[in-house]
């Protein structure tokens, strides 16, 4: 057994210690308390997604004609499909969510400030990746919601000034949805948006890594108690019931609510209600509230803006001199974000 | 800000975006609920049509939910689109500042339903009120009850009656299916329908005499006679000059197609005695496996196409009216489009149609060519396109030749031979001109109007049951039981009392029908007999009758036969034991 240990170590010259210094960054203590701990949920979704949407790769066929009875097939008939399809549908939804609420946190605890700005933006990126990957998913069932919902989405980019009818072409491959949309939503879903997600992240990490965990001294906290505490295996332990926890959230999620199949897409019928995915909710009814320009052009100003918090917020407190001026403008900002959802979802049109 | 009070926001509003979303899955599970017709849909009550559903849920709450679950409440269509009336209009009257009408026509649903509505104008169903003159309408009247009011001849302990209603079979019987001549009350007594009105092509009465004459309630409501409504007859004649109601097959105030699309719903008039369509569709396959599979469906589907939306059974609508995959989804709403024999009357015809959809019934080829709008061959293709979802085409062609075959077999056998005999009966006057006052008029009505029916229906829609036992079984029994020696007896009579010429005629004819080869069988063992050891004896009989030949007594050796035949059991049994029992016994071995 040394033997072998002793060739493996000559092959790969890594130290035990090396390996202990690199993994077992020390911890700031309030991550003790589990909900700071959020920022690697979406990770631990993420991974549920890359392996239930592998399993779902293997049936799925972008095309129009037969995208829709894959769907189907994967729902009805492949063995545990409806299961992996509904964990699939449930951990984008809960994935989506939890970027939002660690972002939350980080906005909320200021943690974005100097040297930390670059990882802000980083995670922006993430936020808009995985929104994209939520919307081409989405699409991919082709049902009737989906099909309008995105054919809605390249209606609505086709009125962003001077970019918008390339975004449009670029999104569906011509000017409408047609055979080749499905194709183009599928590699963007499976694999550009999983890759950039995942080099995101590993950069999102490493900045993690060489900053450190933004410290936050709790008031009930006594003088004398060490500040941190290790990675491995205190940290790994939280997560690990973190995972847990979501795991069995999602199976009653995925058995409770399993995913179902709606209407096969109609290019000729417009249903009743168009809906997109919930996490349009906030936006479609920011369209639906003002003129169509004005509301593509004020959501990329607002889009904008999150990117460059950072240093908004560094302008904001200089002429304002409120040290927590960012926490009230959030405030204010999660209501309009809440009560734009919750309005969305309460009236048909 | 200390760090507790920022963890205690982002608990706040992390918690209140969580409960966010938890509403929003709740909505979407409710939208797709609504969307594939599982749950309530959100009704959309037009600003017209509020202060309606607001007096009504406390008044009649019914009324409102059974809307409020419908296709119409989800699209915004409230009580004052259907029931909203033109001033003009006979029934109209102000409810509370809206001018409306209690009866909804076929007119006023063809505001929005044009296609559905001259569809079914065009069909039968629509025509179904032309009974209010016929031989079914005499008997409820007549037969059944009294077309004028009589006295009571005794009284009723505790309920005060002072006159009896003979009207009251056909008002609650025959027009609650057929459809009723909605009547309003005139101010004279008299009662004022669609015939006094003589409506325009808007439904706008031009007889205003008797518009004046509308007998109106405290409210100022004209008076509907409570003979003539409540109906949702599928043939009403309404006021308007519009025929029908759709409300028959599509229930207010839900209008469920879901409902509609289901047997239960044609079976509140197709059942029973006389043409028990449901109950033969129930014993067909077809009714086994729609009982079996129903929950798979998908009887909530917006369009319900056949091929498409579902294949496990068909139901009475899928036949005879739904869409399917060869047709494009297109729905008929004239059931008849599709049916290739009518088996309505006494003899069945083909379903050769003319421009108003009349069944033709002229005989001459080119003639009957003439008149041809959509045959009988177009029709019969329209339903195998239905049947063959399901079945192969020789399937289907082999099937129309079995059913061909039964039709044509009862037509020859029985029921032009019925048409015959009576008719020859009524030529020669040994029958009063009214009807149901005779037994062999009750027999030839039974022949063909119940037994008849069930048996060529029963055929139609695979129910071996209804074709054979409930059918021709009974249609033989009449016929030869019955209706032959009644016939014959009506001759004999006459005969006696010196109608010997129309009794002969009559004799002969029914003499001629049972000598044809398929009727052979039922006398000829008492031929045998006769032609046996007698064949002597009946040229002997017949040279002394000539030789004492009373003028008055010509008919006598027919009829003498005819008795001698009749109560020569004993002989018939001896003289030909062999053929006529090996016959009854293959015919019970199949």
């Amino acid at each position: 057994m040394s033997g072998f240990l002793a060739w493996l170590r000559e092959r790969i010259p890594v130290q035990g210690a090396q390996l202990h210094e690199l993994t077992n960054e020390p911890v700031p203590n309030h991550l003790k308390r589990w909900w700071f701990a959020l920022g690697g949920t979406p990770a631990y979704l993420f991974v549920v997604q890359i392996i239930t949407g592998i399993l779902l790769a293997f049936y799925y066929q972008p095309a129009a004609a037969t995208a829709f009875e894959s769907v189907r097939y994967i729902t009805e008939e492949a063995s545990f499909g409806w299961y992996l399809r509904s964990l699939h549908k449930w951990a984008a939804t809960l994935m989506i969510a939890a970027v939002i609420l660690h972002q939350m946190r980080v906005y909320f605890t200021a943690a974005y400030r100097r040297p930390r700005e670059l990882n802000w933006v980083i995670g922006m990126c993430l936020l808009m990746c995985t929104l994209l990957t939520g919307f081409t998913g989405y699409s991919l069932v082709f049902e009737q919601l989906s099909y309008w919902g995105a054919t809605v989405a390249a209606n609505i980019s086709d009125a962003v000034p001077v970019i918008g009818s390339f975004a449009k072409q670029m999104l569906l491959a011509g000017d409408n949805y047609n055979e080749r949309t499905l194709s183009r939503f599928y590699i963007l879903h499976a694999a550009v948006l999983p890759t950039t997600i995942i080099l995101l992240v590993v950069v999102h990490i490493i900045f993690i890594r060489l900053h450190g965990v933004t410290e936050l001294k709790l008031e009930d906290e006594p003088e004398d108690k060490p500040k941190h505490f290790n990675f491995f295996p205190d940290h790994i332990l939280t997560e690990l019931m973190i995972g847990l926890v979501l795991m069995v959230l999602l199976s009653a999620l995925a058995t409770i609510f399993p995913a179902t199949m709606g209407p096969k897409a109609d290019p000729l019928t417009t249903p009743e209600v168009i809906k997109p995915e919930w996490f349009f909710y906030v936006s479609f009814r920011w369209l639906k509230l003002f003129s169509l320009t004005f509301a593509v052009l004020s959501t990329g100003f607002i889009v904008g803006a999150m990117f460059l918090w950072p240093w908004i917020d560094k302008v904001l407190r200089r002429i304002t001199g409120i040290e927590d001026i960012s926490v009230y403008i959030g405030i204010v900002a999660t209501f309009a974000l809440v009560g734009l959802t919750v309005w969305e979802a309460a009236v048909a049109h | 800000m200390t760090v507790t009070a920022k963890q205690y926001i982002i608990g706040f509003l992390g918690l209140m975006f969580l409960a966010s979303l938890v509403f929003v899955q709740m909505m979407e599970v409710e939208r797709k609920k609504a969307e594939s017709g599982k749950g309530v849909a959100h009704a959309v009550i037009p600003a017209s049509s509020r202060s309606c559903v607001e007096c009504h849920q406390k008044s009649s709450p019914g009324i409102i939910d059974h809307w409020q679950g419908s296709t119409h409440a989800n699209k915004g269509v409230g009580c004052v689109e259907c029931h909203k009336a033109a001033k003009e209009d006979i029934d109209a009257f102000d409810h509370y500042g809206s001018i409306i009408a209690t009866i909804v026509t076929p007119k006023d649903c063809g505001r929005c339903h044009k296609t559905e509505t001259e569809e079914f104008l065009a069909s039968h169903h629509a025509k179904a009120g032309n009974i209010l003159a016929s031989l079914d309408n005499f008997l409820a009247e007549t037969v059944e009850g009294s077309r004028v009011p009589f006295n009571p001849h005794s009284p009723t302990p505790g309920k005060e009656v002072d006159v009896v209603n003979g009207m009251a079979s056909v008002n609650v019987g025959c027009r609650q299916c057929h459809g009723s001549k909605i009547a309003l009350e005139g101010t004279n007594g008299s009662l004022i329908t669609v015939d006094e009105l003589k409506p325009d092509a808007d439904g706008v009465p031009t007889n205003l005499e008797m518009v004046s004459l509308v007998k109106k309630d405290d409210n100022g409501r004209p008076v509907l006679h409570d003979g003539s409504w409540p109906n949702t007859g599928i043939g009403r004649l309404n006021l308007d000059g519009s025929r029908g109601s759709c409300s028959a097959c599509h229930s207010r105030h839900d209008f469920s197609p879901r409902r509609a699309r289901q047997p239960e719903n044609c079976g509140k008039c197709h059942l029973g005695p006389d043409h028990p369509q449901k109950e033969i569709y129930e014993e067909s396959k077809h009714g086994v496996a729609f009982r079996d599979l129903k929950e798979h469906m998908n009887l909530d589907a917006k369009h319900w196409v056949l091929g498409e939306d579902y294949t496990q059974a068909p139901t009475c609508a899928s036949c005879h009216m739904s869409g399917h995959t060869r047709n494009g989804g297109k729905v008929t709403h004239d059931p008849g489009e599709r049916l290739s024999w009518t088996n309505r009357p006494p003899v069945s015809l083909v379903m050769d149609t003319d421009i108003n959809g009349a069944v033709i019934k002229e005989a001459d080829p080119v003639e009957r060519q003439k008149q041809i709008v959509s045959s009988w061959q177009d029709k019969r293709q329209e339903m195998k396109n239905v049947c063959l979802h399901c079945h192969t085409q020789n399937y289907v062609n082999a099937f129309y030749k079995q059913y061909d075959d039964f039709v044509v077999n009862y037509n020859e056998k029985f029921a032009k031979p019925g048409v015959a005999i009576m008719g020859e009966l009524r030529k020669q006057e040994l029958l009063t001109k009214q009807d149901f006052d005779e037994e062999i008029e009750w027999t030839w009505f039974y022949l063909w109007h119940h037994e008849g029916r069930r048996a060529r229906h029963g055929a139609s829609m695979m129910a071996p049951d209804y074709a054979h036992w409930h059918g021709m079984y009974e249609v033989a029994e009449r016929f030869y039981q019955q209706l032959i020696p009644q016939a014959r007896e009506i001759a004999e009579h006459a005969g006696e009392s010196g109608k010997a010429d129309q009794a002969q005629a009559v004799l002969d004819l029914i003499d001629d029908i049972l000598a044809r080869p398929e009727h052979e069988w039922f006398e000829q063992a008492k031929k045998l007999a006769d032609a046996g050891p007698a064949s002597v004896t009946t040229e002997a009989v017949a040279a002394t009758t000539e030789d004492k030949a009373a003028p008055a007594e010509t008919a006598t050796p027919a009829a003498g036969g005819n008795e001698e035949a009749k109560s020569s059991d004993a002989p018939k049994a001896d003289a030909a034991p062999k053929e006529p029992e090996s016959e009854p016994a293959e015919t019970d071995g199949k």
